[in-house]
């Protein structure tokens, strides 16, 4: 048997303005409120309503055998709530098919595995908590921020009692392999890890309506066929892509819904082929071989790695910048305050100040509300001292020394039993001790 | 106008309120001062006609009627020799030549070559900027035919081709007010086009006028002319509203002002920043403009991780400039090579400390200013962090500066002029 694993990424960030030197220290909102929600209709309308729709038939017609799983970010469903109820519920509908699962994420698609354990162990619960509440489910199985991944993480998650993690099947590490197995990662016992087919995902992702590529145009039959092909080779065809693809990234008008509508008929065609959630494959299918991710890699661009967030100057000093708030946010204990520097952790505003050229750069113009990477930091930057300056004067008004990290405080509420607690808690505390050698050794250095 | 005042053919580029730096605001102030002392007439490629500039007679080339000038014929050669041309370039930015003559058709093509239509200029330094300055001069040469007076007073290298077809055709005597040169701009190496018609034109006149000791030094060190002939005029200031208001933070502010250029030293300001920010992290720097130095500016302070105290605004209005000036607690203007440098004043006239850097004009005038080496950033910083910290230190460089004020009066400019004019004999 071979198995389609289709996950799609369903995320919109909430977009700071073009906040300029003289809105530091005012109350001027942070956010392009006019632009995020004139966006999320436009999306909501073109692409999750639609597609949402296409999928409850799709389930409905093949008498669940048609199966699908998401992440959806603690922002979308932020701005969902706020702009469009609508679109929530017709994600709870399709929960209740009970042939849908919702996967584990940091609560504002952020960076936070890389920059602080500690806040990324927040915001998985936080996530993992609004999941439930919406969707009754409780996640199994993580995907990281634009699948950024490495052997760490995994060991990490496996800690937190994560049975599976979705990512990329990077052809360097690959080496020859195919992605189409469940593979374990490097360093951990139970966990297994979920591989993209980056090939057939991008056919569908970025491919479709590309009039010079020599398959176009892609029918549901033709791309079964390639499907097919893997018979005897491999167990789950792992399908990721963002949900946006649908409608928005390819129009309507491309036909990409027509061939959403095909393509479960088609593959079931061939008797040995079905769809799977990521928790069904990965009990089903034992871990072939391992999956070597020593460095971070991710689905961005064609580098696969961090490059995205994290190349040039501007990105580096705006996340460390807004790490480095950490201690203090969670020192004033206000919510508001806390609510707001997640948002800044998103993912996308350092997206935004990427400098990269060539067609990736075409991707990042594409989604950036700024006329440029420098604008983009320019902005973003000066929101950050804004906040900087709001959260030094509660912290004064309190008067209370800021709080260093106490790893006893976390309350330790997500799946696993005893024994992986204590492999977190060591995961933790081993990198309070690797910041803390950090911090003296830039003390001592200045 | 009274008969018996001398009469001045001024030739200007930029005037108000088409702008794009110092220059037009120097030359609408300036002839505005001469004014009351001479009939000044003031030829520019372009002018609004709803500008009024009191007694300055206006005469904008966008608005002649190219038909009527007898003398009106477009130049087929370069004039004086000159050889090579530009294309597409911003002498305000930088200075790259091109070696070539000037193409047939070059000057009857399209609307801004025609005999009869009027000059169109839409952009005073885009596209082929000597292709307007020469366009410029044959219509300024034309136009010189059909009126009287006793002096040319051109204005930088732009009118300089005009102003030597005039003293060509009509043996007035030439004067040039040199407000920037080439190797301010591009460097003490530059050898461009530019510099060639810097050279010609100044050796060409009859009398320079330097902005500053600072530009009449460099005038006869790099382009090997005699002080004899040079007379320096320092520019002066208009009495701006000067007022403080409150900042929205606590941090001090200390602001530049300019284009972001090699020629005002941006990325001395940022190493500035740095040094001061090491000793006293409850500071701001403010980079107002904008320029070919604005993305380098974020990524070297990016780099120097003070991301979150180095900030910069792009271009401003005058009114959020002003605002600005109103917030800040220490001007800084490093410049490489500053001929006079007016915003250091205005920020004076807002009760503001200067740090400015000793290759300028303005540290000849303004005297009350701290000044430091352009490359001597630590100096600037012990400075700026003085004045930041030393509230009666802080008192007193800034009353100094205040008190220089009254010496920086384009009268007092416009006086020097008519008194040079007359000692040497280019009016009675």
């Amino acid at each position: 048997m071979t198995s389609i694993c289709f996950y799609f990424q369903v995320h919109q960030p909430f977009r700071i303005r073009n906040y300029s030197f003289f809105d530091i220290g005012t109350n001027n909102p942070y956010e392009d409120d006019l632009k995020n929600e004139e966006i999320l209709h436009k999306v909501a309308d073109k692409c999750y309503l639609k597609t949402n729709q296409k999928m409850l038939e799709l389930i409905k017609r093949h008498n669940g055998k048609f199966k699908i799983s998401y992440s959806i970010s603690g922002t979308a469903i932020e701005q969902f709530e706020k702009y469009r109820p609508d679109v929530l519920q017709s994600f709870v509908d399709l929960a209740n098919t009970g042939c849908v699962e919702f996967l584990a994420e940091t609560y504002s698609h952020s960076l936070s595995f890389v920059y602080s354990k500690k806040e990324f162990v927040r915001q998985v619960r936080k996530h993992g908590k609004m999941i439930k509440k919406h969707f009754n489910q409780e996640p199994k199985i993580f995907r990281n921020t634009e699948l950024i991944y490495n052997n760490e993480l995994a060991v990490f998650l496996e800690g937190m009692g994560y049975q599976g993690v979705i990512c990329e099947g990077v052809d360097r590490l690959l080496n020859g392999r195919s992605p189409n197995y469940v593979y374990k990662p490097q360093g951990a016992d139970k966990t297994k890890l979920l591989l993209k087919n980056h090939l057939l995902s991008d056919d569908i992702a970025f491919r479709f309506s590309d009039r010079g590529w020599k398959e176009f145009p892609l029918t549901a039959d033709k791309f079964s066929t390639w499907v097919h092909s893997v018979a005897g080779q491999g167990e789950t065809i792992n399908l990721f892509m963002d949900y946006e693809t649908f409608g928005e990234h390819q129009w309507e008008s491309t036909g990409i819904f027509d061939f959403l509508d095909h393509l479960p008929s088609h593959i079931f065609k061939h008797p040995d082929f079905d769809f799977k959630t990521p928790s069904e494959v990965i009990a089903n299918y034992p871990a072939r071989d391992t999956y070597d991710a020593h460095n971070f890699i991710s689905w961005a661009d064609t580098e696969r790695d961090l490059s995205a967030w994290l190349s040039n100057s501007m990105q580096h000093e705006a996340l460390k910048q807004i790490y480095s708030l950490e201690d203090k946010v969670k020192a004033c204990g206000n919510n508001e305050v806390l609510k707001i520097w997640e948002r800044l952790q998103t993912s996308d505003h350092f997206y935004y100040m990427c400098t990269k050229f060539w067609n990736d750069g075409d991707v990042h113009k594409y989604f950036s509300p700024f006329e440029s990477p420098y604008d983009a930091y320019m902005y973003y930057m000066n929101v950050f001292s804004d906040l900087e300056i709001k959260l030094n004067e509660m912290i004064e008004k309190i008067e209370q020394p800021v709080l260093v990290h106490q790893p006893n405080q976390i309350n330790l509420e997500f799946p696993g039993d005893a024994q992986n607690l204590g492999v977190l808690i060591e995961n933790i505390q081993q990198s309070i001790i690797e910041e803390t050698n950090a911090k003296n050794t830039s003390l001592a250095v200045a | 106008m009274k008969e018996n005042l001398p009469k001045v053919l001024m030739l200007g580029w930029e005037f108000p309120p088409i702008i794009n730096g110092g220059l037009g605001v120097a030359c609408h102030d300036l002839s505005s001062a001469m004014s009351k002392f001479a009939d000044i007439t003031m030829v520019v490629p372009k002018s609004s006609l709803e500008f009024k500039t009191g007694k300055v007679k206006l005469v904008g080339a966008n608005h002649m009627n190219l038909a009527s000038l007898p003398n009106y014929s477009v130049s087929k050669e370069m004039p004086f020799n000159l050889h090579s041309i530009p294309v597409d370039l911003d002498p305000y930015y930088t200075s790259s030549s091109t070696d070539g003559k000037v193409s047939s058709g070059f000057y009857n093509e399209g609307k801004t070559g025609s005999q009869t239509g009027q000059f169109d200029i839409e952009n005073l330094y885009g596209g082929d900027v000597i292709k307007k300055v020469v366009q410029f001069s044959d219509i300024a040469a034309a136009y010189a035919s059909t009126v009287d007076f006793d002096v040319i007073h051109a204005h930088d290298w732009m009118t300089m081709i005009a102003g030597m077809r005039i003293k060509e055709q009509t043996g007035k005597p030439l004067v040039m007010h040199i407000h920037s040169l080439e190797v301010d701009r591009s460097g003490p190496q530059s050898k461009g086009w530019v510099y060639d018609l810097e050279k010609q034109g100044m050796e060409y006149a009859d009398m320079l006028m330097p902005v500053s000791n600072f530009t009449a030094e460099n005038i006869h060190q790099y382009y090997g002319i005699k002080k004899e002939k040079m007379s320096v005029v320092h520019n002066g200031s208009v009495a701006v509203p000067a007022y403080k208001s409150k900042k929205s933070f606590k941090e001090k502010t200390v602001l530049f002002v300019g284009r972001l250029t090699r020629q005002k030293g941006p990325e001395k300001f940022l190493d500035i920043a740095a040094r001061v920010l090491e000793k006293d992290p409850n500071v701001r720097f403010v980079m107002a403009g904008t320029g070919d130095y604005f993305k380098s500016m974020l990524e070297q302070s990016s780099y120097k991780h003070i991301g979150n105290r180095f900030h910069m605004t792009g271009f401003l209005n005058s009114e959020k400039l002003r605002h600005l000036f109103s917030i800040s607690d220490v001007y800084c203007m490093p410049s490489v090579s500053e001929p006079f440098g007016l915003s250091a004043v205005e920020a004076a006239q807002f009760g503001i400390p200067c740090v400015i850097s000793k290759q300028s004009g303005v540290s000849e005038v303004l005297k009350g200013a701290l000044t430091f080496d352009h490359w001597d950033i630590h100096k600037a910083a012990d400075h700026i962090l003085s004045l930041l910290n030393d509230q009666i230190f802080r008192k007193k460089i800034v009353s100094d500066a205040y008190q220089n004020l009254d010496n920086i009066t384009w009268d007092i400019s416009a006086q020097k002029i008519m008194r040079s004019y007359a000692l040497n004999n280019f009016i009675n």
